[in-house]
């Protein structure tokens, strides 16, 4: 979708979110100001995005939504509320985002993943006997299932305004709720927390549940930060071989991005794929050994480069698996003769596509289409036709192939 | 340390750990004996386990969390039974806490007797000062800012008494050296407001709400304690991936095999004579760690090169270092490092080498620091031209290059931190330039 059509449809379901709301508030019998505070608390707190493991940001937001449906006692004032804080966020997603960066996209996946979120909360309350508003310990349910379906309208919606990748599988909505379900719990808890202790403990409420809260939060941001320069420690060392002119100018991090793209469009688990980052980063990384003018004239092969790179990366503990997946990535996936040989890890085998792609473009000079060929080329025994087709459907997703590009 | 520093060692452990494990059992058993236990009691099970799986998970933060878990759990429990009886669930539930995977794994038998002792007498003050402090009516929203007065008053105590016991014990057996200072008291004892309060809350949540909050409560917890391990674990898997890089390069030359390890030592004993701690030492640490990968992108030759360099040698060499130093100084947290790190050949007095940019004046301390640990180092090694020179040799180096090349605080530091752990480098008698390379060709003919 065009970003000007998201923009407009987002600027259009913010003014249904203020009629809306501004029609809910006559119908509460609740305070108008009691009702704008909400929405206003609402709103401020998607000021604040969590970090979650997976490098996707959250809002502190649902937490605070989650919260709403243990303290209000009928439907209008929680629609209202909802309804008029995403009107008023709004307003800090334009505000807080610069003209490069367009507030729709992430406000219609806030905003469709609430009122989804929302409808399951009603739904459940009105169809289970047992559940109604006004008795905040018979929440937890329409709470804990409509935050699943907040989360899968969320990630939907993402995908669909461009936020997120294309085609979302179920597969891959698991793998995202696998790495993220630690934020998104503590945001749901801490919410209910506070939904709870208020009745009874008033303000202390608060702090009951900001300061637990506050612990999963620094965690989060510690953890994310370590992630971010642990990625930039390893996308350094890969550059030390080309920055002593032992290698081309940029070919790790270009392989990196080629085998990252194809990892996920094989649907490989986010574990994995940081694993192949990392390896496709320093898969040249053997190359520092070159540096050695008796190695140079003693001559070397590919292999020797695998394993050298693999005894480098190895001495670092927690880069065990990175460094087999360097090592194994000479190997050919089918040998004279034979079947698939199914001992080459996957990862290896996108690596040996990946960087050869990058070789033939970059140091072969030939157009995408040419090194296509060329990889069709070897595909007998170098390069795995499953992958190279992936490749051909990630270059072309990226433009490569765009005639333009030819 | 001689044959009767250790015995009387021994004997003052002994003496030591039997004291407390009795003090700590007289206490625990006349605590039951007198009262009953906390109702309901599935509750203070579930808290004591609660308390044993934070503090056998326990990661190691190196930064102050305003938080202790064990204190925490502790003070919880000391609010939900407030009106039954707080003094023996505190106590049980701090019991527990002795239990160190690290005293198992090495079969320690000293530190878990004394802990006992010193987590029970802590509990029990704190439990005392809680006592007397909450009030004993109901709990309820309007009397809930007492309790939380008592918790805090309970937790501070709960600190004090800790670090008073812990600073006993240390001057009983290592000496007084090895006490912290009481300056350190305030930066200790301020956690424990917050941890204080935070316990009010949770236990005041338990009496007013009911049970489903402590689900709730304990999800949060565990979130983050799991997200911190992660955490740590990360760091550790950068830490170990750039002394992985570190050891690639070294391996690949024999005269330099150690080299960054040692004077990342060197540094890290300078940096804590010093007065450096926490971040300001890792950083130093870091820097040392680091100040060498810049010659990975060097040839090799180059680098064994015996003869002086020539001028358009040297130029490439530092051509490359400082393309990789930029390659680093990208990477946000390493910024500093190598900041100190490029101004290690720097001297004291402004001149010399300032990593390739125009920084005139003094090296910052901890360039300076990791200037005399690189010489040290660099001096008491062997080379492939000549052999290690002898400490002495070294120190008189350093000596007499303090005040231009080398910062004099620093270089003393080194000499009187060296001296005083007994430690001793280099070759014991070569005590020129000369005859280490002497040493060197006579070694090379006979060989």
């Amino acid at each position: 979708m065009a970003e000007r059509r998201i923009n407009g449809i987002s600027a259009f379901v913010f003014l249904a979110c203020a009629v809306f709301g501004a029609w809910l508030l006559t119908l509460s019998p609740v305070d108008p100001p009691w009702i704008l505070l909400g929405s206003a608390i609402i709103a401020a707190t998607h000021l604040i995005t969590v970090p979650a493991p997976s490098g996707e940001h959250l809002y502190l937001g649902i937490g605070a939504a989650t919260a709403v449906p243990f303290l209000v006692d009928d439907l209008a004032t929680f629609l209202a509320i909802l309804a008029l804080g995403m009107a008023f966020a709004w307003g800090v997603f334009v505000a807080q985002r610069n003209e490069h960066v367009f507030a729709g996209p992430h406000f219609l996946a806030e905003v469709s993943a609430l009122m989804a979120f929302a409808s399951v909360v009603v739904v459940v309350n009105e169809l289970s006997p047992r559940n109604e508003f006004g008795d905040p310990t018979s929440q937890l349910l329409p709470v804990v299932t409509a935050g699943i379906v907040w989360f899968t309208v969320r990630a939907l919606t993402r995908s669909l305004v461009g936020l997120e990748r294309e085609d979302l599988s179920a597969r891959f909505l698991w793998l995202l709720a696998l790495e993220d379900w630690a934020a998104i719990v503590s945001l749901f808890t801490s919410g209910a927390l506070f939904g709870l202790a208020f009745p009874e403990m008033r303000w202390w409420a608060i702090l009951l549940a900001l300061v637990p809260y506050a612990f999963s939060h620094l965690a989060f941001v510690r953890y994310h930060n370590t992630r971010v320069t642990y990625g930039q420690t390893i996308r350094a060392l890969a550059q030390i071989p080309e920055v002593a002119g032992l290698a081309t100018m940029g070919h790790a991090e270009r392989t990196a991005a080629v085998a990252v793209a194809i990892a996920r469009d094989v649907g490989m688990h986010p574990d994995e794929v940081t694993e192949l980052e990392y390896a496709s980063l320093m898969h040249d990384i053997g190359r520092i050994t070159l540096n050695e003018p008796a190695i140079l004239r003693a001559g070397y092969t590919d292999e020797d480069l695998a394993r050298w790179g693999a005894q480098i990366i190895s001495e670092a503990p927690f880069l065990e698996r990175v460094g087999t997946l360097v090592k194994e990535q000479h190997r050919p996936f089918r040998s004279v003769g034979e079947e698939r040989d199914e001992t080459v890890p996957l990862a290896s085998k996108i690596i040996k596509v990946a960087s050869a792609y990058d070789q033939a473009i970059n140091d072969q000079m030939l157009s995408p289409l040419d090194a296509l060929e060329l990889l069709h080329l070897g595909s007998t025994y170098d390069y795995d036709p499953e992958i190279t087709a992936s490749l051909r459907r990630v270059i072309s997703a990226r433009g490569d192939l765009h005639p333009a590009n030819l | 340390m001689n044959q009767q520093n250790i015995a009387r060692e021994r004997r003052v452990r002994v003496n030591l750990a039997v004291s407390f494990v009795a003090v700590g059992a007289a206490l625990v058993i006349s605590l039951l004996v007198n009262g009953d236990l906390p109702k309901p009691e599935w509750l203070l099970l579930l808290l004591a386990a609660v308390a044993f799986y934070f503090d056998w998970s326990a990661v190691e933060v190196n930064d102050h969390l305003f938080v202790s878990t064990s204190a925490l759990v502790q003070i919880t429990a000391a609010v939900v039974f407030f009106d039954s009886n707080p003094v023996v669930a505190m106590v049980l539930i701090a019991a527990v806490s002795l239990f160190q995977p690290a005293d198992f794994r090495e079969r320690r038998w000293f530190q878990p007797s004394v802990n006992f002792g010193q987590l029970v007498l802590t509990a029990a003050a704190a439990a005392f000062v809680f006592a007397y402090l909450a009030p004993e009516t109901e709990l309820t929203a309007q009397n809930l800012p007492q309790f939380v007065g008592a918790a805090v008053a309970a937790s501070v105590v709960h600190g004090f008494v800790n670090f008073t016991l812990v600073q006993f014990i240390l001057k009983t057996v290592y000496g007084s050296s090895h006490v912290r200072q009481w300056s350190n008291m305030l930066s200790i004892t301020l956690p424990y407001l917050g941890t204080g309060a935070l316990a009010a809350l949770l236990g005041g949540a338990y009496r007013l709400i009911g049970a489903e909050t402590l689900p709730l409560i304990f999800v949060v917890f565990f979130v983050s304690q799991m997200t911190f391990v992660s955490y740590s674990r990360l760091r550790e898997a950068q830490d170990s991936t750039l002394r992985g890089f570190v050891k690639a390069l070294e391996a690949k030359d024999l005269y330099t095999r150690g080299h960054t390890e040692r004077v990342a030592y060197f540094s890290d004993l300078i940096g804590t004579k010093m007065g450096f701690n926490g971040t300001r030492l890792e950083r130093l640490r870091w820097a040392a760690l680091i100040h060498d990968v810049g010659k990975l992108a060097v040839p090799r030759d180059l680098i064994r090169k015996r003869a002086r360099l020539s001028g358009e040698e040297y130029e490439q060499m530092q051509k490359h270092v400082h393309l990789v130093e930029d390659l680093l100084a990208e990477v946000d947290f390493l910024q500093p490092m190598v900041e100190i790190a490029a101004h290690h050949h720097a001297h004291y007095d402004g001149n010399g080498y300032h990593g390739g940019h125009e920084h005139p004046g003094t090296p910052s301390l901890e360039a300076r620091i990791l200037a005399v640990a690189d010489s040290f180092d660099a001096m008491t090694s062997t080379r492939s031209y000549r052999v290690a020179l002898s400490q002495e040799y070294a120190f008189r180096e350093l000596r007499r290059h303090a005040g231009s090349q080398f910062d004099p605080d620093v270089v003393e530091a080194l000499i009187e931190i060296i001296g005083s752990r007994g430690e001793t480098y280099g070759s014991p008698d070569v005590d020129s330039e000369e005859e280490a390379r002497e040493r060197a060709e006579g070694i090379r003919l006979d060989g």
